[in-house]
């Protein structure tokens, strides 16, 4: 069962850049992957052409078996609720908890609030903030910050999770810590694909990897290794 | 750290079938009524900046408002006046108190009329006395100079043409002298009343384009100070009519609040205008009492208001909301 698939994917932005060419992969569903390469390769383009914050130039995306080039644009919302995003600067709102950060994608998908209270209680369990729902998350730190962020995109149960730099402004020790996150939701179904530079990090976890070099991808190896870092 | 409590393996496309459409439907009018809510006390946690705008549709509403209450009253005095614009028949000196007396009622048979009243010469000389001062100039005349006359109320809102109609067939009669008909100063009235009227509508159109915008640049403030949440609205799989939803509340309480006070200025100007306006017709022996806004037309005025409101958010949010993409 194929999760995403890349068929001959393009992106030139206008102005002429080609972020992106000839991109061809796939994800199988429940698998983990990172997606490496120099600042500038084209890793948050990518990502976004999945959530249709972009559209490709040329080629075709597929999530969940769906042609996302013959989305019209009412249905993109419901594309996302499908797909949860973990950002680098997590995109929080800080003019409201942490329980209504958590909680904003179920309102919006129509859960009434006592189903959302439980969901949002067993997310923020999952990223270990139980008891901090009343707090306002500018009090909180960057790591505490980003696990909020990661408890808000799998609050809906996503099929497939994406990550753009989830560790970019963490210590090493955080940073693996925010990784055996995202490996514990891919040990429950998820597929879970990461745009990290942490080189490091990624060698030492294993796991397959796709290379971005000057927007053209190298799938690299799928290591025998794969468990849980720390 | 704890296994996690929530299992992901459910699909999210399951998970939504979960829910059931019952719940989800109840789920959406809550949302409506926190949506509702919220927007309400987010307007009131900033009084005096709302208050500014509140006050901008109240005298923009009141304008137009209070020129259709006057319009409605003179409509109302010029009503009485019509009901008052009889014809009247002046019958030949020949002519019996019996033959006019029957005249009359044929006459009040006729499909064409409401009423009818018979006044006899004496009945009418001895009128004109009272009334005029004259007693003693009359007391001179050798015989009484004046005519029997038969008074024709025609129904109300008879149309021109019937009533023409009407005066042919009167004329015709033998005892008839002549008729008279005093409707001119009423028609000119009528006229000078459309004029207005239609005055009235065009200021209405100009005031009602000018909440549209003062509505639609408030809102589109408010957007401009929401970019970041409406972002990661989108982001998280919030749909269009989401993301417009608290700002289409928001103009809709913009211009129901703004109605209300509107409607309270119009009582104020009717409590202040009410005295004088009755000393005045007082003066004129008259028990005319200016009217104030009937319940229906303030209805009409809250719900336009409404509806200013609500399009003026329509119309900013639709410039606006849909070019801000995560």
């Amino acid at each position: 069962m194929t999760m995403v698939q890349f068929d001959r994917v393009g992106k030139r932005y206008p102005g002429g850049k080609e972020a992106l060419s000839g991109i061809n992969f796939e994800l199988a569903r429940g698998e983990f992957a990172f997606l490496t390469g120099h600042s500038g390769a084209g890793k948050s383009t990518l990502l976004k052409l999945m959530m249709l914050m972009e559209r490709p130039s040329r080629g075709q995306v597929f999530v969940d078996g769906q042609n996302l080039g013959r989305l019209r644009p009412g249905q993109i919302p419901y594309l996302r609720r499908k797909v949860g995003v973990v950002f680098q600067n997590h995109q929080l709102l800080f003019d409201r908890s942490v329980y209504d950060n958590v909680a904003l994608p179920l309102q919006i998908a129509g859960y009434t609030p006592a189903e959302a209270g439980r969901r949002v209680r067993a997310a923020l369990d999952s990223v270990g903030l139980l008891g901090m729902e009343k707090r306002n998350p500018i009090e909180l730190s960057g790591g505490e910050q980003q696990r909020v962020g990661i408890a808000r995109a799998v609050v809906n149960k996503p099929a497939l999770l994406l990550a753009d730099e989830p560790t970019g402004n963490l210590d090493p020790e955080l940073s693996a810590e925010i990784m055996n996150l995202f490996l514990r939701f891919q040990q429950v179904g998820v597929t879970v694909l990461i745009a990290s530079h942490d080189i490091a990090l990624i060698e030492r976890m294993g796991h397959r990897r796709l290379i971005l070099d000057h927007g053209h991808l190298h799938d690299g190896q799928v290591p025998a290794a794969g468990g849980i870092y720390g | 750290m704890a296994e996690p409590k929530h299992t992901v393996k459910t699909q999210a496309g399951a998970s939504l079938q979960e829910i059931g459409v019952r719940k989800r439907l109840n789920a959406w009018a809550a949302n409506h009524q926190l949506v509702a809510v919220e927007t309400l006390m987010r307007l009131l946690s900033k009084p005096l900046s709302s208050l500014l705008t509140w006050m901008v549709i109240a005298i923009a509403l009141t304008m137009p408002g209070a020129l259709w209450m006057a319009l409605d009253n003179m409509e109302q005095l010029s009503g009485r006046f019509q009901a008052s614009g009889r014809i009247t028949l002046y019958l030949t000196p020949k002519a019996t108190e019996e033959q006019g007396q029957q005249l009359s009622d044929r006459i009040a048979a006729l499909d064409s009329v409401a009423n009818t009243e018979f006044i006899d010469a004496d009945t009418a000389l001895n009128d004109f006395r009272d009334n005029s001062g004259l007693q003693a100039a009359l007391d001179f005349l050798p015989e009484n100079p004046l005519p029997a006359v038969i008074l024709v109320e025609p129904p109300l809102g008879i149309e021109q043409a019937a009533l023409l109609r009407l005066i042919e067939q009167l004329k015709s009669y033998q005892l008839v002298d002549s008729v008279q008909l005093d409707m001119a100063w009423v028609e000119r009235l009528q006229a000078m009343l459309a004029l207005a009227e239609r005055l009235i509508g065009v200021l209405g159109v100009l005031l009602a384009l000018a909440i549209l915008l003062v509505v639609g640049n408030t809102i589109r403030l408010a957007i401009a100070a929401r970019v970041d949440e409406i972002r990661v609205v989108k982001l998280v799989g919030g749909t269009n009519a989401y993301v417009r939803r608290p700002f289409l509340y928001t103009g809709l309480w913009y211009g129901m609040v703004g109605g209300l006070l509107a409607w309270l200025l119009l009582i104020l100007c009717w409590a202040l205008l009410n005295g004088p306006v009755a000393d005045l017709a007082e003066l004129y022996g008259s028990g005319f009492e200016l009217k104030p806004l009937s319940a229906a037309a303030a209805m009409v005025l809250l719900l336009a208001a409404m509806l200013l409101g609500w399009l003026g958010a329509w119309w900013s949010v639709s410039r606006h909301l849909d070019h801000i993409e995560p």
